[in-house]
């Protein structure tokens, strides 16, 4: 008899239970060092910047969690960080944990900082564009690069035309488009009065005219072939009547092409326009040419934040995917699934923040916001500072709104697009808006300070242009810009307004308005002599063709009828007002 | 080099093992869940303590392990593909994860993960394929080749090595 095989290997349970007790000791000697370098990674993947942690300690019997040394880099802008608290301290709720869920009751955060500068690049997806950080990223840089900003280009040398490509000009291929038509309805028109056959017609009726002449009363059969020569006479009136109309079509056809050759030279000039880079004399182009480029960049960033909330924050309670852990293996995807009356996979109840004489709060901050039921709050307030923001995600279209005023800002000086200038805004005030109300965008940033300050480059201290603007602008202290956006989200209209607009652009068109005008009727010039040589003999066939076609409607018409009516009256005159059957 | 030689020991010394074929089989079995699967997840831990617990041959484990981990990589898209499609597209299943991500201890197995669930999926549907053939391979290899292996002179070499000895510790 076999001996009967042991399903259970008893002598391995103290290898096993040594094994999860160096496990334990090994959970216990690194558990910091562990929770660290997850939180830093998980934090630089959500946020798509580095997030290091200093020092961070885990005490599981309280539920404390306190990080010291945190830094979180902008994901704007390389050598910048976007806060750094001194010390945060996290009140964990423990059970939700088993159920690998984070809730934390409240977070007290103190000696927060923004914008601390760093000694290297903190973004991570800017350059991979990976993730949903980087994903995102990339979203909201290709949405700030559609903005068509306007190019304030003060030209310094001689305008000349010789660039304009004779190709590139709309209006030729429009003209040989429709030539080519107006001969395709010559050659349609002619087979239509071929078709006609009215010679026969015609000839048959002006021999039955010379019968009736010399008939009599009682020449019946002579009376009875005059009535059926005028039914055929009617019958190809009615058939030239035909052409006359599809004729009528094609000649207003014609016409409306005739138009929009006339628009192809507009937009012509226009293409010529900007080759020549004439400076805008119009104030809200100067605007938009000046400051549209850094005003684009709050919206951009305000947005970047609102899509990211989007994503991690969503309405509803559908599963969603998300690109799991890093790890050797593929990560996969991570799915939630979020349950009515359960917990949220993340939920931050409630933080206070403080800084410098500044304080903060934020309340629900959460993965699943239909769970929690409630928007996500912030308000901070201090000397020169409102901040507030909310994020409505609860319902099923997600409203987005954030306002800030911020006093004493020392905005960096800048070089003034197209201007060899440099203005420095100095300390100013700026504002915020921004709502985003499902795919609807209203935003508006402006900037107010009253000790602006102006200098030239002195590379450019001999271009005219440059002195003009510098003579416009230097004795102007104040400074006042104010950018609106507004309408969907993938088109929104941008506008911008400031008090230098009006400036320049009065002293561009005093100093510069001769000259742009000549330049533009140079422009105009040499537009039309490409185009006139072939417009001009296209005006012509048109016109030939509509002419050739409508006269010879006019003259078949006008046989037809001379005939039907002398065949009439002879008839007339032979019955005597008698009517035959 | 040293994994190598650990792995052709551990190959050799399963396949010479006391154990039965079936215990070989059932250890190469459970080692496959621990290279099919990503490692660091709830399951492989019990998957573990069974294959020290359960009276199969720690060796297979150990040499199914070594053997699947190159396949999981290589099958890492197909995990994802089936693991998505369990998770997202097979709608009458939502419920039954629904209830699973909300309960005590269950998410920390990651089964919510696609790779892993479409990696253990495979590996459960894969498991009892993979047992009764390594069970009628390990028998067919003892009857033919095995003895003329074990007389060899190379064999003796590999298994006079001091690493033997850890896995003479769990020998079925």
């Amino acid at each position: 008899m076999s001996e009967r095989i042991k399903i259970f290997r008893w002598r391995a349970i103290g290898p096993l239970l040594v094994l999860f007790v160096i496990a334990g000791v090994l959970w216990w000697l690194f558990a910091d060092t562990i929770a660290r370098h997850e939180s830093q990674n998980i934090g630089t993947q959500l946020l798509g910047a580095k997030v290091e942690i200093r020092y961070l300690h885990l005490d599981l019997a309280h539920g404390d969690v306190t990080i010291k040394g945190l830094t979180i880099a902008s994901p704007h802008e390389a050598f910048k960080n976007l806060l750094q608290p001194d010390e945060l301290v996290a009140d964990l709720d423990m059970l939700p944990l088993t159920e690998k869920k984070l809730v934390i009751d409240r977070i007290v955060a103190n000696g927060l900082r923004f914008g601390t500068p760093r000694a290297t690049d903190g973004r991570v997806p800017a350059e991979s564009g990976q993730g949903i950080a980087g994903s995102v990223l990339a979203e909201t840089r290709a949405w700030a690069s559609r903005f068509q900003i306007p190019v304030l280009q003060l030209a310094t040398g001689k305008i000349g035309v010789d660039s304009l490509d004779p190709r590139r000009l709309s209006t030729i291929p429009a003209a040989d488009a429709l030539g080519a038509r107006a001969d395709s309805s010559r050659r349609a028109w002619q087979t239509a009065f071929d078709t006609l056959r009215l010679g026969p017609t015609l000839d048959s009726a002006s021999a039955t005219l010379e019968r009736l002449r010399r008939a009599r009363a009682t020449d019946l059969a002579t009376i009875n072939t005059a009535r059926q020569t005028i039914d055929r006479l009617k019958r190809a009136r009615d058939r030239v009547a035909t052409v006359e109309r599809n004729v009528k079509t094609g000649v207003s056809q014609l016409q409306a092409g005739l138009a929009g050759l006339d628009s192809a030279r507009q937009r012509d000039y226009a293409f010529a326009r900007g080759l020549l880079k004439l400076p805008s004399l119009d104030a809200p182009d100067i605007g938009a040419a000046v400051f549209g480029p850094g005003a684009i960049k709050p919206f951009e960033q305000a947005l970047y934040y609102a899509k990211l909330a989007r994503r991690y924050m969503p309405p509803g309670l559908l599963p969603r995917a998300a690109t799991g852990p890093s790890r050797v293996r593929r990560a996969g995807e991570t799915v939630r699934f979020p349950k009515e009356r359960a917990l949220p996979a993340f939920l931050l109840r409630s933080a206070e923040l403080s800084f410098l004489g500044y304080a903060g709060r934020l309340t629900g901050l959460t993965s699943d916001p239909a769970l929690y039921g409630r928007p996500t709050a912030f308000a901070a307030t201090g000397p020169q500072l409102a901040a507030g923001a909310m994020l409505n995600h609860a319902r099923s279209i997600p409203v987005d709104t954030a306002g800030a005023t911020v006093g004493a800002v020392q905005f960096p000086a800048f070089d003034v697009p197209g201007v060899p200038l440099r203005l420095d805004p100095g300390a100013a005030t700026t504002q915020l808006g921004f709502n985003l109300n499902g795919d609807t965008i209203h935003a508006r940033f402006a900037i107010r300070s009253s000790n602006v300050r102006w200098t030239r480059d002195s590379g450019f201290a001999n271009s005219a242009i440059g002195n003009l603007v510098w003579r416009a602008v230097s004795g102007i202290s104040n400074l006042d810009v104010e950018t609106r956006l507004s309408g969907a989200l993938e088109h929104p209209a941008l506008a911008v307004r400031s008090n230098l607009d009006q400036a320049i652009a009065a002293r561009l068109r005093a100093e510069l308005g001769a000259q742009v005008a000549a330049a533009e009727k140079q422009m105009r010039a040499r537009v039309d002599a490409l185009v006139n040589a072939k417009v001009g003999p296209v005006r012509a066939r048109v016109t030939e063709v509509q002419t050739q076609a409508q006269t010879q409607v006019a003259q078949q018409r006008a046989r037809i009828d001379e005939l039907q009516r002398n065949l009439e009256q002879r008839l007339r005159q032979l019955l005597g007002g008698v009517r035959l059957p | 080099m040293f994994t190598l030689i650990k792995l052709i020991q551990s190959l050799f010394g399963a396949l010479h093992s006391e154990g039965t074929p079936g215990q070989l089989a059932a250890g190469i079995v459970l080692g496959s869940f621990l290279g099919l699967t990503p490692l660091v997840n709830l399951h492989n831990a019990i998957i573990f303590a069974a294959l020290v617990l359960l009276n199969v041959s720690f060796a297979g484990g150990m040499l199914g392990w070594a053997l699947f981990v190159p396949i999981g990589f290589v099958l890492d898209p197909l995990f994802d593909w089936i693991g998505h499609a369990l998770l997202l597209d097979v709608s009458f299943l939502t419920p039954l994860w629904t209830s699973l991500y909300n309960m005590p201890v269950v998410p920390l197995t990651n089964f919510n993960n696609t790779v892993v669930l479409g990696s253990l999926v495979f590996a459960l549907v894969f498991a009892l394929p993979l047992f009764f053939v390594m069970r009628w391979g390990v028998a067919r290899y003892r009857v033919t080749i095995g003895e003329r292996v074990r007389q060899s002179k190379g064999y003796r070499t590999i298994m006079a090595s001091k690493a033997y000895n850890v896995y003479k510790l769990f020998k079925p």
